[in-house]
């Protein structure tokens, strides 16, 4: 490892590479067990009505594409090696959006004998977004917390 | 009305080589992008949306599956891109003459524009995943099926101006601008709808359905491989729509000409593409061979017939 100061040239570099970071997430959607309630609403997010392209914001099919992770409901031990995989393919940097309280805490499943925990006993979450199942517009203002988070530079 | 003419190494370089095409080509995605989201009745992205995301993508990491050729799987998305940019060479980008011409141009323009499917497809059977198995498969298949009669509309302007280069096509139409468009119509829809066809634009997207086989050929790309990709398409993108608008619209003969009838013919494009739902890969090819080609054919057949008789 190096430890001398980043040259110009690099923060210019480092700053364009955050903006397109923050221009630019694509989204998978999993279903780890949820009630499919928090699924349908993330549907509503991203129908012309809400109409997250504004902010560049992109549903992608493969994993492999992705950089947010949004995913719903407590994960049971079934999916739990699927959510994993899925984390593994997505290339790095990755994050992860834990919608509705299912994800935050098992919620109505909590305790159930089918349940591992909420999906940060999984994988790593950097955001919640509360609600049973929480309204597109929530959704919506939990992505852009997240991309907040990327414009503050990691201490 | 003759063309302007550039210098080779900024040719090469900036323009219309390299960077003026990419830069173009994420312009000409932004244009089509918005139109598509207005037809839904959305805002649609930002200006600035192509460029975020290929800069992202070059920023990520590059995964490389287990079980491919790593020499391949390196290189494809290179050649893709590397081929698309060669072949606006002899194309008149932006209303300037061609970089490069020789007699016959014409057919290895079309042909540089088909490796970067044929890379897709290549990319996508190197690699053990099974969508990426189906989307390369079904990108082949259109190619065989769009890439006949493309070929065959884009030969009518030729055999009417007599001459297989690209630069003197377009010449010749600039001197008779309405004279393609109302003589051949028939092969002006089949390039426009091959053109649409090539770029695998809804309604031919078959080979990157997302809804059936997660993103076609490319699934297992990531980071620079995709980014690599999506720059080449944006970039075959504005060289087929400079392709079209030269050979049916009356030529390119100024900046301004050039961007009046590409976007023109990009609007017709996202209508179409907001208008129909996806073909299935057999209803694609049926289209293009029982339809598609038949139509080149009459067209090609009339031209030819009038030729012989003038
Ligand atoms: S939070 Fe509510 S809507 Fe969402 S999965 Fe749990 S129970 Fe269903």
């Amino acid at each position: 490892m190096e430890t001398s100061l980043p040259t110009p040239w690099q923060q210019a570099l480092d700053k364009l590479r955050d903006w397109a970071r923050i221009n630019s997430p694509w989204a998978i959607h999993y279903n780890s067990g949820s009630c499919n309630g928090c699924d349908i609403e993330i549907l509503a997010t991203l129908t012309p009505r809400y109409d997250i392209e504004r902010f560049g914001i992109k549903l992608q099919g493969s994993p492999r594409h992705a950089d947010v992770l949004i995913c719903t409901g407590p994960v049971t031990r079934q999916s739990r090696d699927r959510l994993l995989r899925i984390y593994e393919q997505m290339p790095d940097p990755k994050f992860v959006v834990a919608v509705g309280s299912c994800g935050i805490s098992g919620g109505a499943f909590r305790g159930c004998y089918n349940i591992v925990g909420d999906i940060s006993a999984v994988i790593p979450v950097n955001v919640y977004i509360p609600g049973c199942p929480p309204r597109p517009e929530a959704i919506i203002y939990g992505v852009v917390q997240l991309l907040e988070t990327l414009k503050k530079p990691v201490a | 009305m003759n063309n302007l003419t550039v210098p080779p190494l900024i040719a090469f370089l900036f323009f219309p080589g390299g960077l003026f095409l990419m830069f173009g080509g994420m312009a000409y995605e932004w244009i089509d992008r918005k139109l598509v989201a207005r037809f839904q009745n959305r805002i649609g992205p930002r200006w600035f949306q192509p460029l975020a995301d290929v800069v992202k993508l070059l920023s990520k990491e590059e995964i490389i599956p287990q079980g491919v050729d790593r020499i391949l799987f390196y290189l494809l998305p290179v050649l893709a891109l590397s081929a698309a940019l060669a072949s606006a060479l002899y194309v008149p980008i932006a209303g300037f003459a061609p970089a490069y011409s020789f007699k016959g141009d014409l057919v290895v323009t079309l042909y540089m524009l088909s490796v970067l499917t044929l890379c897709l497809g290549l990319a996508g059977a190197n690699t053990p995943n099974r969508f990426a198995l189906i989307g390369a498969t079904r990108t082949l298949t259109q190619l065989f099926s769009y890439e006949a009669p493309f070929l065959l509309a884009l030969l009518g302007p030729a055999i009417v101006a007599g001459t297989w280069t690209i630069g003197e096509i377009n010449f010749y139409t600039q001197l008779h601008p309405w004279q393609m468009i109302l003589t051949q119509p028939l092969g002006f829809v089949v390039a426009l709808v091959g053109l649409m066809g090539k770029l695998e634009l809804p309604p031919f997207d078959a080979p990157e359905a997302e809804t059936e086989i997660v993103a076609g050929a490319l699934t297992e790309y990531s980071g620079r491989g995709l980014a690599l990709f999506r720059i080449g398409k944006n970039v075959e993108l504005l060289i087929g729509l400079t392709l079209v608008s030269a050979f049916y619209l009356g030529g390119v003969g100024n900046p301004l000409l050039f961007v009046v009838k590409t976007v023109g013919l990009l609007f017709v494009m996202a209508v179409l593409q907001s208008l129909f739902a996806r073909l299935r890969i057999d209803q694609t090819v049926g289209l293009w061979w029982r339809i598609g080609a038949l139509l080149a054919l009459l067209n090609l057949l009339v031209v030819a017939l009038f030729r012989a008789l003038a």
